[in-house]
Order: structure tokens, then C-alpha cells, then sequence
């Protein structure tokens, strides 16, 4: 990508994935909803602004099936960073970056079903030192930037303007990826997908399969004389309720604190 | 209908409509001539909805796939064929069991068909044929004659022109019918198939069908199927056992049961509820089977279109057998060959393309039909669905029966006395033990 259009240049992150209950079977394997989604905004925002899409993904050859739905649907340029599924977050995004460098426009899906944490967008705007508009559950095409709504805590929603360069997760309702034109779906079947070698040696992630528990902690043996009494012990029941404490400090001191504290607490 | 086709601007020279068995082994054929094939899916992938009841014989794939075997996704190789008459507390099986069927070549073998028809698929890609799926073909295009130029999808931009048209889309295959090449249909002529895949661990399967390894076993059955006219089977995969029933849709429509109620009393059978008890059921699935074979199959053949398959009612069901998967798969291949005859000579008339209809009546599959055009109607009549089970299943009961102090009653007289209890004819009986004979014989 020359960075002289850099304003006009537009990316989408896509990853191919296997579906929950078909976990190994790539016939059932392909993009998440909120890819999907991504997909659809990058093209429209393309025309919308007189660019043109580049389709990345990072994983295996089997991968390229989602590059070539993305240029069956108008994606003009296709990127797969070879590599094994599995990669960590951070990983993936400075791959992506490394040859996103000049993109001024970068889509993702929010998160992936394959257990996806959503960081891949994040961990990306780091890298490419664009801004980031995560989680998005709406926009509207300004000329030359972007009013997205994200949903936060609460059931409250933040309207962001979003300005170039950036980085933008939507979630799978957003939008819905229109459907390929069977030329285009043909022609993209012998299209070219340019295959990089990653510019970082990739980690593997840590793979949380299951929902996060807490580790367990040593208690001692609870006194009492009455199996009633040890058990509320041992649980707490019927004492007031979670421990509670309230610092005012300095924004860094206060994650330090925090942190601390659920170490203290066995959640970390 | 577009009627501004150009004739001179071709997408390919072939299209084959279906990834199912039939539509696969065109593109294959037509693929490796040389000749540019686009074949059309609306599924995800080929076989991703397709369902039967599960056995498949794969011979005539020898000439495509040398050593198929080696690769083909099957579960079990059939090694013991049953064949059941049941009344509603007795049960006469003729089982026959033989290790030639369990090593190459082969004989049938149970699969299902989204790995089946996914893998031969595969082999049409290989060949070079374009496979598109979530594709649904909407329509034919002519030109200006009438003649089949291509068709038209679902997608925008979705019209594809080829040389030949080659429909292998299934049973009541709306091609067909849009080509006008069904002159009438019925539905007499259709049957409706269900089945329940149940979940149960191999080694439970191995001991009650008494078998080893990927040995499986063919069970086909007839009685049983409450009013409707009909019939059975149970066939093992590795680690499911697919119990199902074929009804006569006519008298399904006229009876008040539900084909689900059906397999339920199949399923109660006290020969059939052991074999299957414990089993949580995986899958429930049903499709239309076209079942009269020579009586209700259309013209195959029309100006750039070929038919096929299923589409062109080539599945034989004729009570102990049921086998469309093999017909659809030579039907296909033979459909395949000749629209590479007629693209070489560039005639792809429905004279050009007549060669289909000579490969189809020189082998087995015409020749099948003809032989047992009688049997599907014979098989679903409603002596042989009601009457002939009771009579025989008391037959034989009374032969094995030890009455004494009364000595044992001769054959010919208990036959008699059975057959007049069932309030069968003899003129009727012989009739249709000639029929039969003549069918099977
Ligand atoms: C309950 C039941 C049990 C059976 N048991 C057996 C058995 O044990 N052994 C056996 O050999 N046979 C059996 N059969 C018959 C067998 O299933 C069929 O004969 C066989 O599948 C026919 O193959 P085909 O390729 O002609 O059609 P199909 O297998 O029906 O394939 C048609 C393909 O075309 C696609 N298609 C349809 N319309 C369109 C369209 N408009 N655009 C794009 N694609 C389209 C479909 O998605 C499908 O993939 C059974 C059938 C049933 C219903």
C-alpha cells in the first residue's frame, strides 16, 4: 500500500474459524458473524469514500476460503499471514499491523466464536497508533469520518466521531454481508491471494476453553462446634456480604491497587 | 425466461445443476474430457442436506476411482443382509451373511451421504470442474428455438451460459418439469422416506448385530408400517443405527398417523426395539423418494439439456431393494459422456445428445427398470403389504410349532388353511408369485 492515498485506505481483518459443535471439521468452517459484518462496512465505507479494500487473514492455507468470500464480494486485495490457528492475540495483531502499516481504515469482527476475546482489535489500534472504536453496534458515514455508537456497561451506549486513522470492532448485527455475485464468486476462485510469511515469530495463545474460575484457595480448618456453624465459616454465609474497601488515588496507583487486591482475593 | 441470449457467448461448456451423487460423477466425467464445468450447489457444501437411508454401492465407480475403497468415507462395509417380514408380534427373517462383501471389491456399504457426496465432489474439483455452492438454480434460459442455453441462479448477477445443461437436482426435479420433458406426474408414483439416526457406542452395535470391526449389516423389512403401504430398515453406521420407513404418500395423506408414529411402532417391534434400545436419537430427516421407476420417468434428453440422477426418476425401489445412490451415479457419468460426445462434435441437439439414452438403456440402469417395472407396484400392493406377512409369518409358526400329542400337519395343508384365514385368493397368489418371479427371478 503507498501511503500517498493513505486516507482512502481501507482493511478488514477476517479469520477463519471452526464452529463451535464441529470443532475440527473445516466444511463448517468459515467466517464469524461479526467478520461478517466487518466485511459489509469495510466495502460500503470503501465506496462511501472512494477506496478500495484489502482482506487480511492470519492462519493456515484452509484460510484462504474466507479471503476469497471476501473478494467474491468486491475486496480487491487479498493478504493470508501464514500461519497455525491459534496465535496469540497480540501476535495476530502485529502481524496484521506489519502489513496494515499504511491502512487508514481498519474493520474487525468484535470477537470470533471460536472462544474469541475481542483483543485483536485493541492489541491492533497499539500497534498501528490509530484510535479505536470497539465493540460498535452502529454507524454513520460522515464525509471522512465515522459516527459510531458501542456499547458499554450498564445497557448505556458512547457515540464516538471517529477520525483516521482508526480501528473499528462491530458486532455481528451491524450489518449484513451482501450476498456475491456469481462472476464475481468465479472470478474470485482463481483470484491471487499474496501469502506472507509472518514478520514476528508467533506465540502461541493461551487457550481458556472453559469460563474463567478463580483458583482455589488454602483456608484453614474451620472451628465450630456444629456442622452448621463450620460451614457458614468456611462459606461466609450470613456475614456481611463481599469485603468492600474505597481509595482515592492516582489513576496508575489505583490499577496497581486493584490488581493487588485480586491477587489478595485468589482471583488472579 | 431471458429471450435475448447470445447464443455465441458461452460462461463454460458445461453445467451440471446438483452436487449430489449424479451431478458429481457428470462434472467428473465432463471435467476430465477437457471441457470447461461449473457445477451448482445450493447447499454450503455438496451433501450437506442430502439425506437416505444409508447404504450405498459404489461398483460402478470402479472405471472413475480406481480403488475407491481406499478412500471413500464409508462407515461400514455390509457384510449381512437381512430381509424381514413382520406382523405386528412375529417376525421371519431370512439373514445371509458373507466375508466376500467385507474386502475389496466390495459390495455396499453404509456412509452418510454429507461425507459421500462432499468427497466425490472433491473429485469433481480435482478434475477441474468450479464448484459453486450456496447456489440455487432458479430457472432455465433459452434462446429464441427453445433450446437450453444455460440457467439462471440466485444470485445477482446470477445467469450462466454453457453448451449443455446437465440437471442432476433431485427428486421432482423442477429443470425437468420447467423443460417440459415431465409429461405428467403423480402422486401414486412418490414415496416419502424417514429416518432416525440413533446414537449408540460401536461395541453395543457390534454385539447386538453380531458383527466385528467395519462389518455392518443391511436390514430390510416389510409389514409393520401401521396402514400405510410401505416398508423398513435398519442399517449400522460405526456408532449410529439408522431405523427408517418408506410410505406410500397417497395413503399416508388418507391415514391420521404421522410418519414419526410410524417409525415409533417399528421401533417398539419386539424384533426390531432390542437391536436399538438405548439409542438417543441424533437426527430425524425425511425426503421424497420417486418410486415407479419406468412408470413415471420423464424424457431425458432435449435441445442442450440432459437429465439425471433422481431428477429423472432413476432411483430403483423395489422392496427389498432400495437403491438410487448407484443409479444416480451412473446416470450421471453416462449423462457425462454424452454431452462430451455432443461438445466434440458440436452438435448438442437432442440428436447430439442421444448417446445418453443408449448408455442408459445398454446397462443397468434401463435395463434394472425394465426388469423390475413390475415390483414396485407389486411390492406396495396391499396384499403384499397386509395380507401375505400374516399369512406367512402363521405358516411358519405353525410349522415349528409342536402340538403333541397332534402329529405335525402337512405343509400343503397348512398353507391352505393360512392362506384362506388371510382371505387371499388362490388366483391372486399365483398371480402375484408370477409377477414376483418374474421380477426377481
Ligand atoms: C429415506 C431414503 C432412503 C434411501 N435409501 C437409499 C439407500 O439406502 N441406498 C441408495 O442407493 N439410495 C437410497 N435412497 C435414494 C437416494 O437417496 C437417491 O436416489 C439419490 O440421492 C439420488 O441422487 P441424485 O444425485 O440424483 O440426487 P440428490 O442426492 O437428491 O442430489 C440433488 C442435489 O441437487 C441439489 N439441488 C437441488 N435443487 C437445486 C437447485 N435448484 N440448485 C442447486 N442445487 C440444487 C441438492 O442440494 C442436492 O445436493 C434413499 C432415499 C430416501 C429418501
Amino acid at each position: 500500500m503507498s501511503s500517498a492515498n493513505r486516507t482512502t485506505e481501507v482493511v478488514v481483518c477476517l479469520k477463519w474459524v471452526f464452529q463451535a459443535d464441529e470443532p475440527s471439521d473445516a466444511r463448517f468452517a468459515g467466517m464469524s458473524p461479526a467478520d461478517h459484518a466487518a466485511l459489509e462496512l469495510a466495502l460500503q465505507w470503501a465506496t462511501h469514500i472512494g477506496g478500495q479494500v484489502t482482506a487480511i487473514t492470519v492462519g493456515p492455507a484452509q484460510a484462504d476460503a474466507v479471503l476469497r468470500e471476501a473478494l467474491a464480494c468486491g475486496a480487491t486485495r487479498a493478504v493470508r499471514i501464514d500461519t497455525a490457528n491459534g496465535v496469540s492475540s497480540a501476535d495476530v495483531a502485529s502481524a496484521i499491523a506489519s502489513v496494515a502499516r499504511h491502512a487508514a481504515w481498519v474493520w474487525c469482527g468484535d470477537y470470533s466464536i471460536d472462544n474469541g476475546s475481542g483483543s485483536v482489535p485493541g492489541y491492533l489500534a497499539a500497534a498501528l497508533q490509530a484510535s479505536q472504536a470497539l465493540g460498535v453496534l452502529g454507524v454513520t458515514f460522515e464525509s471522512g469520518s465515522i459516527v459510531a455508537t458501542r456499547r458499554v456497561d450498564g445497557g448505556r451506549r458512547e457515540v464516538l466521531d471517529v477520525q483516521a486513522p482508526a480501528v473499528i470492532s462491530v458486532e455481528g448485527a451491524t450489518a449484513r454481508l451482501r450476498r456475491a455475485s456469481l462472476t464475481a464468486m468465479r472470478a474470485a476462485a482463481s483470484a491471487p491471494i499474496e501469502v506472507v510469511a509472518p514478520s514476528i515469530v508467533m506465540r502461541t495463545s493461551e487457550h481458556i476453553a472453559h469460563t474463567y474460575r478463580p483458583r482455589a484457595r488454602a483456608l484453614a480448618s474451620p472451628t465450630g462446634a456444629e456442622a452448621l456453624d463450620r460451614v457458614r465459616s468456611l462459606t461466609a454465609a450470613g456475614t456481611s456480604s463481599a469485603a468492600h474497601e474505597v481509595e482515592t488515588l492516582e489513576p496508575a496507583d489505583a490499577a496497581a491497587r486493584i490488581v493487588q487486591t485480586l491477587r489478595e482475593w485468589g482471583y488472579l | 425466461m431471458n429471450e435475448n441470449v447470445n447464443e455465441n457467448v458461452n460462461d463454460c461448456d458445461v453445467i451440471v445443476v446438483g452436487g449430489g451423487p449424479a451431478g458429481s460423477c457428470a462434472a467428473i466425467v465432463a471435467a476430465r474430457a477437457g471441457l470447461s464445468v461449473v457445477l451448482l450447489e445450493r447447499g454450503p457444501f455438496p451433501g450437506s442436506k442430502n439425506m437416505y437411508g444409508g447404504v450405498v454401492y459404489p461398483r460402478i465407480l470402479d472405471e472413475l476411482i480406481p480403488n475407491w475403497w481406499e478412500e471413500a468415507p464409508i462407515q461400514r462395509w455390509v457384510t449381512r443382509r437381512s430381509t424381514m417380514l413382520l406382523t405386528d408380534t412375529q417376525a421371519l427373517t431370512v439373514d445371509f451373511r458373507t466375508e466376500a462383501w467385507g474386502k475389496a471389491p466390495y459390495n455396499g456399504a453404509t456412509a452418510y451421504r454429507p461425507d459421500f457426496d462432499h468427497w466425490l465432489a472433491s473429485h469433481a474439483e480435482a478434475a477441474g470442474a468450479q464448484l459453486l455452492t450456496s447456489t440455487t438454480v432458479t430457472g432455465l434460459l433459452r434462446d429464441d428455438k427453445g433450446v437450453v442455453v444455460g440457467v439462471t441462479t440466485d444470485r445477482p448477477d446470477g445467469d450462466l451460459r454453457a453448451r449443455v445443461v446437465i440437471a442432476c437436482d433431485g427428486v421432482n426435479s423442477f429443470l425437468a418439469k420447467q423443460a417440459g420433458l415431465y409429461t405428467h406426474t403423480d402422486v401414486k408414483h412418490f414415496t416419502l422416506g424417514v429416518k432416525e439416526t440413533l446414537a449408540l457406542p460401536k461395541e453395543v452395535i457390534d454385539e447386538r448385530f453380531g458383527v466385528r470391526g467395519r462389518e455392518g449389516v443391511d436390514i430390510e423389512i416389510i409389514g409393520c408400517t401401521g396402514g400405510v403401504n410401505g416398508g423398513g430398515f435398519v442399517y449400522t453406521n460405526l456408532d449410529t443405527v439408522a431405523v427408517g420407513v418408506v410410505l406410500k404418500i397417497a395413503k399416508l395423506a388418507g391415514q391420521a398417523l404421522r410418519p414419526e408414529q410410524i417409525i415409533a411402532t417399528l421401533k417398539a417391534h419386539p424384533a426390531i426395539a432390542p437391536l436399538i434400545e438405548g439409542g438417543e436419537v441424533k437426527e430425524y430427516s425425511a425426503h421424497v423418494i420417486p418410486e415407479a421407476g419406468l412408470a413415471m420417468m420423464p424424457k431425458m434428453i432435449s435441445d442442450g439439456m440432459l437429465v439425471a440422477g433422481d431428477a429423472a426418476a432413476l432411483c430403483l425401489a423395489a422392496g427389498i431393494w432400495l437403491e438410487g445412490v448407484n443409479f444416480a451415479m451412473a446416470s450421471g457419468m453416462y449423462a457425462g459422456e454424452a454431452a462430451v460426445e455432443a461438445v466434440r462434435a458440436g452438435d448438442v441437439s437432442a440428436q447430439g445428445l442421444r448417446g445418453y439414452q443408449r448408455r442408459l438403456s445398454d446397462t443397468f440402469v434401463l435395463q434394472d427398470h425394465r426388469k423390475l417395472r413390475r415390483a414396485p407396484e407389486l411390492v406396495l400392493s396391499d396384499r403384499v403389504q397386509h395380507l401375505y406377512p400374516q399369512m406367512v409369518a402363521n405358516v411358519v409358526e405353525r410349522m415349528f410349532r409342536i402340538d403333541n400329542p397332534q402329529p405335525k400337519p402337512g405343509l400343503r395343508r397348512i398353507l391352505k388353511q393360512e392362506r384362506k384365514r388371510a382371505g387371499i385368493r388362490r388366483r391372486d397368489l399365483i398371480r402375484d408369485g408370477l409377477t414376483g418371479f418374474r421380477s426377481y427371478g
